[in-house]
Protein backbone atom coordinates (compact mmCIF):
# COMPACT_ATOMS: atom_id res chain seq x y z
CA UNK A 1 0.00 0.00 0.00
CA UNK A 2 2.30 2.71 0.97
CA UNK A 3 4.70 1.75 -2.10
CA UNK A 4 1.35 2.29 -4.47
CA UNK A 5 1.04 5.35 -2.75
CA UNK A 6 4.65 6.30 -3.34
CA UNK A 7 3.99 5.32 -6.49
CA UNK A 8 1.12 7.84 -7.37
CA UNK A 9 2.90 10.23 -5.69
CA UNK A 10 5.87 10.08 -7.90
CA UNK A 11 3.80 10.36 -10.99
CA UNK A 12 1.84 13.69 -10.36
CA UNK A 13 4.85 14.75 -9.48
CA UNK A 14 6.56 14.04 -12.81
CA UNK A 15 3.06 15.19 -14.18
CA UNK A 16 2.76 18.32 -12.64
CA UNK A 17 6.78 19.09 -13.39
CA UNK A 18 6.18 18.57 -17.12
CA UNK A 19 2.86 20.40 -17.31
CA UNK A 20 4.43 23.45 -15.56
CA UNK A 21 7.87 23.35 -17.56
CA UNK A 22 5.81 23.88 -21.08
CA UNK A 23 6.78 26.78 -22.97
CA UNK A 24 4.20 29.28 -23.89
CA UNK A 25 5.53 31.34 -27.26
CA UNK A 26 4.14 34.50 -26.13
CA UNK A 27 5.87 34.29 -22.55
CA UNK A 28 9.41 34.00 -23.76
CA UNK A 29 9.14 37.26 -26.45
CA UNK A 30 10.64 40.53 -25.53
CA UNK A 31 9.12 43.50 -27.05
CA UNK A 32 11.74 43.53 -29.58
CA UNK A 33 11.10 40.38 -30.62
CA UNK A 34 7.11 40.69 -30.64
CA UNK A 35 7.20 43.39 -33.73
CA UNK A 36 6.84 42.81 -36.93
CA UNK A 37 8.00 44.79 -40.05
CA UNK A 38 6.11 44.26 -43.22
CA UNK A 39 7.22 46.10 -46.57
CA UNK A 40 6.13 45.98 -49.79
CA UNK A 41 6.28 47.72 -52.93
CA UNK A 42 5.81 48.39 -56.85
CA UNK A 43 7.93 46.28 -58.71
CA UNK A 44 7.26 47.97 -61.66
CA UNK A 45 8.69 50.83 -60.33
CA UNK A 46 12.06 52.12 -60.60
CA UNK A 47 13.26 53.67 -57.49
CA UNK A 48 16.35 54.78 -59.02
CA UNK A 49 14.84 57.31 -61.54
CA UNK A 50 13.65 59.33 -57.99
CA UNK A 51 16.19 61.83 -56.28
CA UNK A 52 14.25 64.32 -54.28
CA UNK A 53 11.91 63.50 -51.46
CA UNK A 54 9.72 64.95 -48.94
CA UNK A 55 8.09 63.98 -45.52
CA UNK A 56 4.59 64.98 -43.87
CA UNK A 57 5.55 67.07 -41.19
CA UNK A 58 3.10 65.11 -38.43
CA UNK A 59 1.49 61.75 -38.87
CA UNK A 60 -2.16 61.19 -39.47
CA UNK A 61 -4.16 59.30 -36.99
CA UNK A 62 -6.60 56.43 -37.95
CA UNK A 63 -9.07 55.79 -35.09
CA UNK A 64 -11.60 52.91 -35.33
CA UNK A 65 -11.48 53.09 -39.06
CA UNK A 66 -12.30 56.93 -38.86
CA UNK A 67 -9.66 60.38 -39.56
CA UNK A 68 -8.61 61.06 -36.48
CA UNK A 69 -6.92 64.35 -37.56
CA UNK A 70 -2.69 64.98 -37.04
CA UNK A 71 -0.86 64.49 -34.16
CA UNK A 72 2.83 65.55 -33.70
CA UNK A 73 4.08 63.45 -30.40
CA UNK A 74 8.17 63.49 -29.63
CA UNK A 75 7.51 60.19 -30.98
CA UNK A 76 6.26 61.31 -33.77
CA UNK A 77 8.60 64.08 -34.43
CA UNK A 78 11.67 61.50 -33.88
CA UNK A 79 9.86 58.66 -35.99
CA UNK A 80 9.96 61.34 -39.19
CA UNK A 81 13.37 62.48 -38.43
CA UNK A 82 14.59 59.17 -38.86
CA UNK A 83 12.40 58.22 -42.16
CA UNK A 84 14.74 61.43 -43.58
CA UNK A 85 17.88 60.00 -42.24
CA UNK A 86 17.14 57.09 -43.82
CA UNK A 87 15.98 58.42 -47.11
CA UNK A 88 18.99 60.34 -47.16
CA UNK A 89 21.39 57.35 -46.41
CA UNK A 90 19.64 56.25 -49.28
CA UNK A 91 21.06 58.59 -51.84
CA UNK A 92 17.80 60.36 -51.53
CA UNK A 93 17.53 64.32 -51.28
CA UNK A 94 14.96 66.05 -49.24
CA UNK A 95 13.57 68.85 -50.46
CA UNK A 96 10.82 71.03 -48.92
CA UNK A 97 7.10 69.88 -50.42
CA UNK A 98 6.70 73.05 -52.23
CA UNK A 99 10.47 72.07 -54.46
CA UNK A 100 8.05 69.42 -56.20
CA UNK A 101 9.78 66.28 -54.52
CA UNK A 102 9.93 63.39 -56.75
CA UNK A 103 8.67 61.08 -53.77
CA UNK A 104 5.99 62.25 -50.68
CA UNK A 105 6.60 59.99 -47.60
CA UNK A 106 3.13 60.29 -45.19
CA UNK A 107 3.73 58.12 -42.09
CA UNK A 108 -0.30 56.84 -40.03
CA UNK A 109 -1.30 55.96 -36.47
CA UNK A 110 -3.52 53.63 -36.74
CA UNK A 111 -5.31 52.68 -33.65
CA UNK A 112 -8.72 50.44 -33.68
CA UNK A 113 -10.01 49.89 -29.88
CA UNK A 114 -13.32 48.30 -29.94
CA UNK A 115 -15.30 46.61 -27.94
CA UNK A 116 -18.42 43.85 -28.86
CA UNK A 117 -21.35 42.66 -26.57
CA UNK A 118 -22.65 39.24 -27.21
CA UNK A 119 -26.25 38.27 -25.91
CA UNK A 120 -26.37 34.80 -25.49
CA UNK A 121 -30.10 35.72 -26.89
CA UNK A 122 -28.59 36.71 -30.44
CA UNK A 123 -27.38 32.62 -30.85
CA UNK A 124 -29.29 31.09 -28.26
CA UNK A 125 -32.20 30.80 -30.51
CA UNK A 126 -30.62 28.27 -33.16
CA UNK A 127 -29.34 25.76 -29.98
CA UNK A 128 -33.02 24.43 -31.05
CA UNK A 129 -31.89 23.38 -34.52
CA UNK A 130 -28.33 22.14 -33.82
CA UNK A 131 -30.05 20.33 -30.35
CA UNK A 132 -33.43 19.75 -30.23
CA UNK A 133 -34.54 19.43 -26.60
CA UNK A 134 -35.27 15.73 -27.64
CA UNK A 135 -31.55 15.44 -27.52
CA UNK A 136 -31.04 15.63 -24.11
CA UNK A 137 -34.52 13.72 -23.46
CA UNK A 138 -36.92 16.60 -23.14
CA UNK A 139 -38.92 16.00 -26.07
CA UNK A 140 -41.42 19.56 -26.76
CA UNK A 141 -39.66 21.44 -23.92
CA UNK A 142 -38.12 25.00 -25.32
CA UNK A 143 -35.13 26.44 -24.58
CA UNK A 144 -35.00 29.31 -21.91
CA UNK A 145 -32.37 32.18 -21.83
CA UNK A 146 -31.93 34.44 -19.27
CA UNK A 147 -30.51 38.36 -20.36
CA UNK A 148 -26.87 37.38 -20.60
CA UNK A 149 -24.24 39.33 -22.27
CA UNK A 150 -20.48 38.93 -23.10
CA UNK A 151 -18.46 41.09 -23.58
CA UNK A 152 -15.25 41.80 -25.24
CA UNK A 153 -12.76 44.05 -26.25
CA UNK A 154 -10.09 44.28 -28.90
CA UNK A 155 -7.16 47.00 -29.47
CA UNK A 156 -4.82 47.38 -32.50
CA UNK A 157 -2.47 49.59 -32.84
CA UNK A 158 -0.30 49.66 -36.00
CA UNK A 159 2.14 52.40 -37.41
CA UNK A 160 2.41 53.17 -41.32
CA UNK A 161 4.63 54.58 -43.51
CA UNK A 162 3.71 54.95 -47.41
CA UNK A 163 5.47 56.38 -49.99
CA UNK A 164 4.16 58.47 -53.48
CA UNK A 165 5.16 58.89 -56.58
CA UNK A 166 4.97 62.72 -57.16
CA UNK A 167 6.98 62.58 -59.99
CA UNK A 168 5.03 60.87 -62.58
CA UNK A 169 1.71 62.21 -60.85
CA UNK A 170 1.21 64.76 -63.77
CA UNK A 171 1.41 62.15 -66.52
CA UNK A 172 -1.02 59.56 -64.25
CA UNK A 173 -3.15 61.69 -63.32
CA UNK A 174 -2.93 60.24 -59.62
CA UNK A 175 -0.87 59.78 -56.38
CA UNK A 176 0.20 56.33 -57.09
CA UNK A 177 1.68 54.42 -53.65
CA UNK A 178 5.02 52.99 -54.84
CA UNK A 179 6.48 51.82 -51.63
CA UNK A 180 4.46 51.00 -47.83
CA UNK A 181 5.32 49.59 -44.89
CA UNK A 182 3.45 48.07 -41.45
CA UNK A 183 4.94 48.13 -37.71
CA UNK A 184 3.47 46.03 -35.15
CA UNK A 185 4.13 44.41 -31.73
CA UNK A 186 4.81 45.80 -28.12
CA UNK A 187 6.18 49.52 -27.78
CA UNK A 188 6.40 50.62 -31.39
CA UNK A 189 5.51 53.70 -30.00
CA UNK A 190 8.67 54.24 -27.69
CA UNK A 191 10.70 57.15 -28.82
CA UNK A 192 14.09 55.38 -28.15
CA UNK A 193 12.86 52.62 -30.36
CA UNK A 194 11.63 54.87 -33.66
CA UNK A 195 15.16 54.98 -35.34
CA UNK A 196 15.72 51.07 -35.07
CA UNK A 197 12.72 50.43 -36.69
CA UNK A 198 13.02 52.74 -39.66
CA UNK A 199 16.45 50.89 -39.95
CA UNK A 200 13.95 47.66 -39.81
CA UNK A 201 12.01 49.25 -42.53
CA UNK A 202 14.59 49.98 -44.94
CA UNK A 203 17.45 46.88 -44.35
CA UNK A 204 14.55 44.95 -45.58
CA UNK A 205 13.97 47.21 -48.59
CA UNK A 206 17.09 46.87 -50.42
CA UNK A 207 15.64 48.08 -53.47
CA UNK A 208 14.75 51.46 -52.39
CA UNK A 209 17.97 53.06 -53.08
CA UNK A 210 19.79 55.55 -56.18
CA UNK A 211 22.87 53.48 -56.07
CA UNK B 1 13.69 -37.58 5.46
CA UNK B 2 12.37 -38.64 1.74
CA UNK B 3 9.58 -37.00 2.82
CA UNK B 4 11.10 -33.55 3.56
CA UNK B 5 12.90 -33.88 0.30
CA UNK B 6 9.70 -33.80 -1.76
CA UNK B 7 7.44 -31.31 0.05
CA UNK B 8 11.14 -29.22 -0.57
CA UNK B 9 10.96 -30.58 -4.39
CA UNK B 10 6.81 -29.44 -4.46
CA UNK B 11 7.01 -26.09 -2.70
CA UNK B 12 10.26 -25.45 -5.14
CA UNK B 13 7.98 -26.29 -8.20
CA UNK B 14 4.95 -24.14 -7.22
CA UNK B 15 7.19 -21.17 -6.45
CA UNK B 16 8.83 -21.91 -9.64
CA UNK B 17 5.05 -22.20 -11.68
CA UNK B 18 4.14 -18.86 -9.60
CA UNK B 19 7.37 -17.21 -10.82
CA UNK B 20 6.68 -18.00 -14.28
CA UNK B 21 3.29 -16.66 -14.07
CA UNK B 22 4.00 -14.10 -12.04
CA UNK B 23 3.73 -10.93 -14.81
CA UNK B 24 0.14 -13.54 -16.63
CA UNK B 25 -3.23 -11.31 -16.21
CA UNK B 26 -1.12 -8.44 -14.15
CA UNK B 27 -2.33 -4.91 -15.35
CA UNK B 28 0.24 -2.38 -14.75
CA UNK B 29 0.81 1.40 -14.97
CA UNK B 30 3.82 3.44 -16.51
CA UNK B 31 4.16 6.92 -16.07
CA UNK B 32 7.86 8.13 -17.40
CA UNK B 33 9.74 11.28 -18.44
CA UNK B 34 10.12 11.38 -21.98
CA UNK B 35 12.26 13.38 -24.32
CA UNK B 36 11.64 13.77 -27.86
CA UNK B 37 14.06 14.86 -31.18
CA UNK B 38 12.11 15.73 -34.41
CA UNK B 39 13.56 14.05 -37.48
CA UNK B 40 12.26 14.41 -41.31
CA UNK B 41 10.38 16.78 -42.42
CA UNK B 42 9.12 17.80 -38.53
CA UNK B 43 12.74 19.31 -38.05
CA UNK B 44 12.34 21.70 -40.47
CA UNK B 45 9.66 23.26 -38.39
CA UNK B 46 11.28 22.76 -34.65
CA UNK B 47 14.70 21.41 -34.84
CA UNK B 48 15.60 21.41 -31.11
CA UNK B 49 14.98 18.41 -29.15
CA UNK B 50 12.17 18.81 -26.53
CA UNK B 51 12.75 17.82 -22.73
CA UNK B 52 9.49 18.77 -21.70
CA UNK B 53 7.36 15.75 -21.51
CA UNK B 54 5.47 12.43 -20.06
CA UNK B 55 4.61 8.89 -21.37
CA UNK B 56 2.22 7.40 -19.38
CA UNK B 57 0.66 3.53 -20.36
CA UNK B 58 -1.93 1.03 -18.90
CA UNK B 59 -0.77 -2.21 -20.23
CA UNK B 60 -2.19 -5.95 -19.09
CA UNK B 61 -0.26 -8.93 -19.57
CA UNK B 62 -2.19 -11.53 -21.36
CA UNK B 63 0.50 -13.43 -20.35
CA UNK B 64 4.50 -13.48 -19.46
CA UNK B 65 6.11 -12.43 -22.95
CA UNK B 66 2.86 -10.60 -24.18
CA UNK B 67 1.13 -7.15 -23.40
CA UNK B 68 -1.61 -5.07 -24.64
CA UNK B 69 -2.88 -1.72 -23.60
CA UNK B 70 -3.16 1.95 -23.96
CA UNK B 71 -0.48 4.51 -24.20
CA UNK B 72 -1.17 8.57 -23.89
CA UNK B 73 1.36 11.69 -23.05
CA UNK B 74 2.07 14.72 -23.46
CA UNK B 75 5.38 16.23 -25.73
CA UNK B 76 5.47 19.98 -25.80
CA UNK B 77 8.24 20.85 -28.65
CA UNK B 78 9.00 24.86 -29.10
CA UNK B 79 11.58 26.81 -30.91
CA UNK B 80 12.42 30.62 -31.61
CA UNK B 81 14.48 31.10 -34.81
CA UNK B 82 16.03 34.59 -34.92
CA UNK B 83 14.89 37.51 -36.56
CA UNK B 84 14.59 37.09 -40.13
CA UNK B 85 13.36 38.35 -43.50
CA UNK B 86 10.91 36.51 -45.01
CA UNK B 87 9.55 36.93 -48.89
CA UNK B 88 5.23 36.09 -48.53
CA UNK B 89 3.31 35.18 -52.04
CA UNK B 90 1.58 38.64 -52.41
CA UNK B 91 5.66 40.10 -52.83
CA UNK B 92 5.46 41.69 -49.48
CA UNK B 93 9.17 41.24 -47.19
CA UNK B 94 8.26 40.79 -43.25
CA UNK B 95 10.49 40.62 -40.77
CA UNK B 96 9.99 38.37 -37.71
CA UNK B 97 11.08 36.27 -34.79
CA UNK B 98 9.16 32.90 -35.34
CA UNK B 99 8.13 30.69 -32.80
CA UNK B 100 6.60 27.86 -33.30
CA UNK B 101 5.06 25.80 -30.97
CA UNK B 102 3.34 21.97 -31.12
CA UNK B 103 2.34 19.63 -28.57
CA UNK B 104 1.13 16.38 -29.08
CA UNK B 105 -1.15 14.10 -27.30
CA UNK B 106 -1.01 10.33 -28.67
CA UNK B 107 -3.97 8.00 -27.71
CA UNK B 108 -2.83 4.52 -28.72
CA UNK B 109 -3.40 1.02 -28.41
CA UNK B 110 -0.25 -0.69 -27.77
CA UNK B 111 1.36 -4.01 -27.83
CA UNK B 112 4.45 -5.29 -26.09
CA UNK B 113 6.07 -8.36 -26.60
CA UNK B 114 9.50 -9.42 -23.41
CA UNK B 115 12.02 -11.10 -24.40
CA UNK B 116 13.33 -12.08 -21.16
CA UNK B 117 10.37 -12.21 -18.63
CA UNK B 118 12.61 -13.75 -16.24
CA UNK B 119 15.77 -11.60 -16.45
CA UNK B 120 16.89 -9.32 -13.88
CA UNK B 121 17.16 -6.80 -17.98
CA UNK B 122 14.16 -7.68 -19.46
CA UNK B 123 14.60 -6.99 -22.98
CA UNK B 124 10.86 -5.83 -24.80
CA UNK B 125 9.06 -4.33 -28.01
CA UNK B 126 6.66 -2.92 -28.67
CA UNK B 127 4.23 -1.51 -31.15
CA UNK B 128 1.47 1.33 -30.68
CA UNK B 129 -1.17 2.11 -33.55
CA UNK B 130 -4.10 4.66 -32.97
CA UNK B 131 -4.05 8.94 -33.00
CA UNK B 132 -2.62 12.12 -31.50
CA UNK B 133 -3.66 15.83 -30.58
CA UNK B 134 -1.90 18.17 -32.15
CA UNK B 135 -1.86 21.83 -31.11
CA UNK B 136 -0.17 23.37 -33.73
CA UNK B 137 0.64 27.52 -33.02
CA UNK B 138 3.30 29.80 -35.50
CA UNK B 139 4.11 32.89 -34.40
CA UNK B 140 5.61 35.70 -36.54
CA UNK B 141 6.57 38.27 -33.68
CA UNK B 142 3.53 37.69 -31.13
CA UNK B 143 0.74 37.20 -33.92
CA UNK B 144 0.03 33.49 -33.96
CA UNK B 145 -1.79 31.02 -36.04
CA UNK B 146 -3.09 27.56 -35.41
CA UNK B 147 -3.91 24.56 -36.29
CA UNK B 148 -5.13 21.47 -34.44
CA UNK B 149 -5.99 18.58 -35.46
CA UNK B 150 -6.10 14.31 -34.53
CA UNK B 151 -3.53 12.75 -37.00
CA UNK B 152 -3.01 9.21 -37.27
CA UNK B 153 -0.19 7.76 -35.46
CA UNK B 154 2.18 4.91 -35.27
CA UNK B 155 4.86 4.43 -32.74
CA UNK B 156 7.25 1.28 -32.86
CA UNK B 157 9.78 0.78 -29.89
CA UNK B 158 11.95 -0.77 -28.15
CA UNK B 159 12.96 -1.12 -24.62
CA UNK B 160 14.52 -2.23 -21.26
CA UNK B 161 12.57 -3.52 -17.98
CA UNK B 162 14.74 -3.72 -14.91
CA UNK B 163 12.41 -4.93 -12.08
CA UNK B 164 13.67 -3.73 -8.69
CA UNK B 165 14.05 -7.50 -7.15
CA UNK B 166 13.97 -10.69 -9.21
CA UNK B 167 10.56 -11.32 -10.73
CA UNK B 168 9.47 -7.95 -9.12
CA UNK B 169 6.67 -6.36 -10.47
CA UNK B 170 7.77 -3.13 -10.24
CA UNK B 171 10.74 -1.43 -11.76
CA UNK B 172 12.24 1.01 -14.09
CA UNK B 173 11.43 1.06 -17.61
CA UNK B 174 13.76 2.71 -20.37
CA UNK B 175 12.74 2.64 -23.79
CA UNK B 176 13.65 4.47 -27.40
CA UNK B 177 10.77 4.77 -29.41
CA UNK B 178 9.72 6.24 -32.99
CA UNK B 179 6.68 8.32 -33.31
CA UNK B 180 5.25 8.48 -37.15
CA UNK B 181 2.96 11.62 -37.38
CA UNK B 182 1.58 12.56 -40.91
CA UNK B 183 0.50 16.13 -40.77
CA UNK B 184 -0.04 18.86 -43.87
CA UNK B 185 0.52 22.54 -42.88
CA UNK B 186 2.42 25.62 -43.74
CA UNK B 187 4.95 23.12 -45.93
CA UNK B 188 5.23 20.44 -43.41
CA UNK B 189 4.34 16.96 -44.26
CA UNK B 190 4.67 14.90 -40.68
CA UNK B 191 5.50 15.09 -36.75
CA UNK B 192 8.16 12.50 -36.58
CA UNK B 193 10.18 12.08 -34.07
CA UNK B 194 12.93 9.98 -32.42
CA UNK B 195 11.99 9.36 -28.53
CA UNK B 196 13.55 8.04 -25.23
CA UNK B 197 11.27 7.84 -22.16
CA UNK B 198 12.70 6.78 -18.79
CA UNK B 199 10.42 5.57 -15.93
CA UNK B 200 9.00 3.59 -13.46
CA UNK B 201 6.20 0.33 -14.23
CA UNK B 202 4.16 -0.51 -11.04
CA UNK B 203 1.16 -2.76 -11.22
CA UNK B 204 -2.36 -1.40 -10.47
CA UNK B 205 -2.90 -3.30 -7.24
CA UNK B 206 -0.51 -5.11 -4.83
CA UNK B 207 -0.55 -8.68 -5.24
Amino acid sequence: MKTGILNFLASVSLIALVTGCTKEPLNNLTDDESRIYITNHDSTVNFKSFHTFSVADSVALVNNNQPGGKDQTAFDVQFISALKAAMAAAGYTLVDKSNNPDLALAVTVINNNYSGIISYNDYGGYYGSYWDPYYWGYPGYSYYYPTYYGVYNVNETALTVDMFDLKDAASSNQLKNVWTALIRGEGIFNTDKATSQVQSLFSQSTYLKIN
Amino acid sequence: MKNSKIVLLLMLSVAGIVKVNAQQGLTKVEVNYSAAFPTSSFKDLISDGSFRGIDLKIIHNINDKIAVGLTTGFQDFYQKYPRAVYKLNDGSDVSAVVSNSVQTVPLLATFHYNFGPQQRLQPFVGAGVGGDIVLYRQYLGEFGSSKNSFAFQAQPRIGLYFPFREGGTTGLTLSGYYNIIPFKYNGTTNLNSFGVSLGISFPTRNY
